[in-house]
């Protein structure tokens, strides 16, 4: 092992004698964080985080004790402090679990990347301050903002019934931002809307040039915006972006097919879910046009990886196919109280917290229609891009979600654009109207690293791809109060 | 062994400090815990374990530069002294590279302070029993958690702060099979069996309201009571997006109408940022001390703005010791008239609203606010509880919620302590009232 997390495994075993398993779950953070504003220097962060937790199992039970102390002495503790939780529990432990639920897997992982090296950051300054200056395309744009992150993650797994896992993910995201003010109206354009630009990889992502032409764009689209009308209201067909369709499918896909929200863990704090456990392989959850899955083998999408963090290898699967829900998201711990199948998606926000269900790479699959056929195949209707405002309710039902940026399709032609454009619907029959599917020249793929759920709480890395979709008979609306 | 926070603060700011070169100056931020966790449902243990963690931020200053280090520390002196120097030193090989700050806000204040407030807290082995079975018969769900809170700062200038807390909070929710539920918490420093069991018999009476048959509201105004509880939601929008002087001056604040003289909220509505509740401390991460009492928004008017030192220099005005990110910390809501005992009937015929969900800006600059009702809210007619309502949505401006439309503020007001546990336990929390509003638009 690179950082000799087996001789850490021994201590705590030593300590912990009681526990019939033990494992460790290491987890090492380095970040940097660039941003600049209105073309000065705003902020240049470096980041280090570092820590393990020990898990052990008693009698079914498991419990867990996080520390960034290192050493032997440090591990140790933390497991006697895992083994009193864990005999605390006895006779009220919400399941019996053997150890089909960490399988002794082996598993290397790491983030193919095209550039390994890093870029000065008096190089990567130069970078956002020109595409603030990009981004101010006129006296009407009052504000400007570039952000660059890059970072690193390395996990390593190790657990008395032989895991041995190793995963590095190297990732980067950025921001562009750009705000118009004319009389009283502000507007507010973005790169995809908020942290939407994070992926996997090296520093083969600062592609400098085509993000200066983006935020030239943006900075335009903010201006444009100005002179906008607000959004109108009443039902049309509505067609979205990639950027947009990231949410859609993240709040009312994702969320509710999780496995421990069907089966009551959240419902205190994220919330439940409309889906039972008796919809899996007979409910319609949108038209035969819907096809999604869980693969955590894109390569660059932000939520790739090898293993999950209790070590179940990890796999593509559908969950929806033709429109059918077939399979949860859910861990060898849910699938083992609920009896359902699942996916590999048992992960942890860092060392400090206990891994739960989580989303990983939630993608649609490419349809068959061109963008030009989608837009000329719409009489009345609106494509929206770019979100900016995401409200759900706690069974993932009713949601109304905002974009930055819409366009007016009319007579089969996208028109007028038009500001602060919002829709609102009801999961289920929002993806039953989904009526065209982008085909792969419309796919594109973002993620986020800001996923927030769990008691205590948790955000992670989620990645979502789409193509461009319509849907028929949504309710749109403007902004104002 | 058990870290003793304290000393492993002052040990790695003092390294820190007197690590600094000539010309160079730092403010140190350092958050620490010891916290026992357990995540339950149905009044079962879910996962249970204990987390602890200390880490250091370091702001680092040296002629026009400007550069923030972030590191978690292990607890032990020597490893901490190591990953603190090596920080500074990778810290002096990138500054030269960046570029000058043209808003560099070096702190000046030097005071100090030390808050400590010991807690009577349970004793591990017997968490799941002393939490878990007096809830016996309720489908229980949520999580408590427990320990040693830290924060510290200090800065060259010579300030040296300490906050010290030892609190327990249990976060629950208690369902019926008709999928209502009744949301509560009980927290505090010193534990008591009895306070807890008298606050679970009142969730078991209040689930008495919601077995009765779902009232299905079409969209539309309608007058609602929103409790203290959902309050807090919509104070959320005092920062995001908020009373940050920055934001109001580049845009993104939701409050810019309101600054210009174009809008106001009401009369009857006033708040201040008021460290006297007592919650969490004053001290930012520079070291620099806010006003104990701020007040922000007086009889419907903005009186003050959060403003940080970075935000002070920018713009030549003065700081009130907000942290760079201009939050509004310790929301206090000034008390109204309206006795909470009368508030049904004041309500009339109308929603009783005891929590919001996942709320969010549907229009930043009309100030517009989206989001759902949530558990226990019921139909009131004539001053008496009906039922609950099917799960509603919402989305109304704060200039109608807590402007024109706000026709009551209730006379008791209720501490909300902070549950949020993103990265840390967080400290802190808001005084809050109830409050009626004429016309709530529901949509969906």
């Amino acid at each position: 092992m690179r950082n000799d997390l087996r001789r850490l495994l021994d201590a705590a075993t030593t300590a912990a004698r009681e526990a019939t398993w033990l494992g460790l779950r290491r987890r090492r953070t380095t970040a940097l964080y660039y941003v600049a504003r209105d073309g000065a220097f705003e902020q240049a962060i470096s980041g280090f985080d570092d820590g393990v937790m020990v898990e052990v199992m008693v009698d079914g039970r498991f419990a867990y004790g996080a520390t960034p102390d290192m050493s032997p002495e440090g591990v140790s503790r933390a497991a006697l402090s895992a083994l009193t939780a864990a005999k605390a529990a006895a006779g009220r432990s919400i399941h019996s679990f053997d150890l089909s639920v960490r399988p002794p897997a082996t598993a290397r992982y790491e983030t193919s990347r095209t550039r390994k090296t890093s870029r000065a950051p008096d190089d990567v300054f130069a970078f956002l301050l020109n595409a603030c200056g990009a981004l101010k395309v006129s006296d009407e744009i009052i504000q400007t903002t570039a952000l660059v992150e890059v970072g690193q993650y390395d996990y390593e797994i190790v657990s008395t019934n032989g895991a041995d896992i190793e995963q590095t993910i190297h990732y980067m995201g950025s921001s562009l931002q750009a705000v118009a003010r004319r009389g009283d109206v502000v507007q507010l354009r973005t790169a995809n809307g908020p942290r939407g630009l994070t992926r996997q990889g090296g520093w083969e992502l600062l592609d400098t040039d085509a993000m200066i032409a983006d935020a030239r764009r943006i900075g335009l689209e903010a201006v444009e915006l100005l002179g906008a009308d607000t959004c109108p209201s009443g039902r049309r067909t509505l067609v979205l972006m990639p950027d947009q369709m990231m949410l859609q499918i993240h709040e009312s896909v994702g969320h509710p097919l999780e496995l421990d929200r069907i089966l009551g863990d959240e419902r205190n704090y994220a919330g439940g879910s409309f889906v039972k456990a008796a919809d899996f392989g007979t409910f319609q959850y949108g038209s035969k046009l819907m096809n999604i899955s869980y693969d955590p083998t894109v390569a660059g999408e932000l939520a790739s990886y090898g293993a999950d963090e209790i070590g179940n290898l990890a796999k593509k699967e559908l969950l929806i196919k033709d429109g059918i829900l077939v399979r949860g998201l859910g861990s060898l711990e849910s699938q083992a109280r609920s009896g359902l199948k699942g996916v590999a998606n048992q992960r942890a926000t860092s060392w400090n917290r206990p891994p739960i269900d989580r989303m990983a790479n939630l993608n649609l699959e490419p349809g068959t229609t061109s963008f030009d056929a989608m837009i000329g195949s719409i009489e009345k209707g609106i494509l929206m891009s770019s979100n900016r405002s995401w409200s759900i309710d706690d069974y993932r039902n009713k949601f109304q979600f905002g974009c930055e940026y819409g366009r007016l399709i009319e007579h089969g032609k996208l028109t007028k654009t038009v500001r602060d454009p919002n829709y609102r619907g009801i999961s289920r029959t929002f993806w039953r109207n989904l009526s065209a599917v982008g085909d792969r020249s419309t796919f594109a793929a973002f993620g986020t690293p800001n996923c927030g759920k769990g008691e205590p709480n948790q955000v992670i890395f989620v990645g979502h791809a789409s193509p461009v979709c319509a849907f028929d008979d949504v309710e749109v609306f403007g902004g104002g109060k | 062994m058990k870290v003793d926070f304290k000393a492993h603060f002052e040990g790695v700011a003092t390294l820190a400090l007197a690590e600094l070169l000539p010309g160079e100056r730092a403010a140190i931020g350092y958050a620490a815990e010891r916290t026992y966790f357990m995540r339950f449902n149905n009044g079962l243990v879910r996962q249970s374990g204990t987390v602890e963690q200390s880490d250091l931020s370091i702001k680092l200053w040296k002629g026009a530069k400007t550069y923030s280090v972030q590191v978690a520390l292990s607890g032990n002196l020597e490893v901490d002294e190591r990953r603190v120097a090596g920080a500074i030193s990778d810290a002096r090989a990138v500054m030269p590279l960046l570029p000058d700050d043209p808003f560099q806000a070096i702190p000046e204040s030097a005071e100090s302070s030390d808050a400590r407030y010991a807690g009577s807290l349970l004793p591990e082995a017997e968490i799941p029993a002393r939490v878990l079975e007096p809830a016996k018969g309720l489908d229980f769900t949520g999580i408590f958690s427990q320990g040693q809170m830290c924060r510290a700062a200090a800065n060259s200038a010579g300030a040296r702060h300490w906050f010290q807390t030892e609190t327990f909070l249990v976060d629950y929710s208690a369902w019926l099979a008709n999928g209502r539920a009744v949301k509560s918490s009980y927290a505090g420093r010193d534990w008591s069996d009895a306070e807890y069991a008298s606050r679970l018999q009142a969730t078991r009476q209040s689930l008495g309201n919601l077995d009765k048959p779902e009232k299905v509201l079409d969209p539309g105004k309608y007058r609602a009571f929103i409790s203290a509880d959902a309050l807090n939601e919509v104070v959320t929008f005092f920062s995001w997006n908020g009373f940050g002087e920055r934001g109001i001056r580049q845009g993104e604040s939701a409050y810019i109408a309101m600054r210009e003289g174009r809008e106001s909220l009401s009369p009857h509505f006033s708040f201040s940022q008021d460290f006297s509740i007592g919650v969490q401390p004053a001290f930012n991460e520079e070291g620099e001390l806010s006003p104990e009492c701020l007040p922000i928004v007086t009889k419907g008017k903005i009186e003050n703005t959060i403003v940080s030192s970075r935000t002070a220099k920018q713009y030549g005005i003065t700081s009130n010791g907000a942290s760079d990110g201009e939050d509004v910390r310790s929301v206090s809501i000034v008390a109204g008239e309206l006795a909470e005992a009368d508030a049904l009937k004041a309500l009339g015929t109308g929603v009783y609203i005891s929590n919001f969900h996942y709320l969010n800006w549907s229009d930043v600059q009309a100030a517009r606010v989206t989001g759902m009702t949530r558990f226990s809210c019921l139909w009131v007619e004539n001053g008496s509880i009906v039922g609950p309502i099917k799960d509603m949505r919402w989305d109304e401006s704060l200039y109608n919620m807590l402007g024109a439309k706000l026709e009551a503020v209730t006379r008791e007001r209720h501490l909300l302590v902070e549950s949020m546990t993103y990265d840390h336990r967080q400290v802190g929390g808001n005084l809050l009232p109830g409050i009626l509003v004429d016309g709530l638009s529901f949509t969906l």
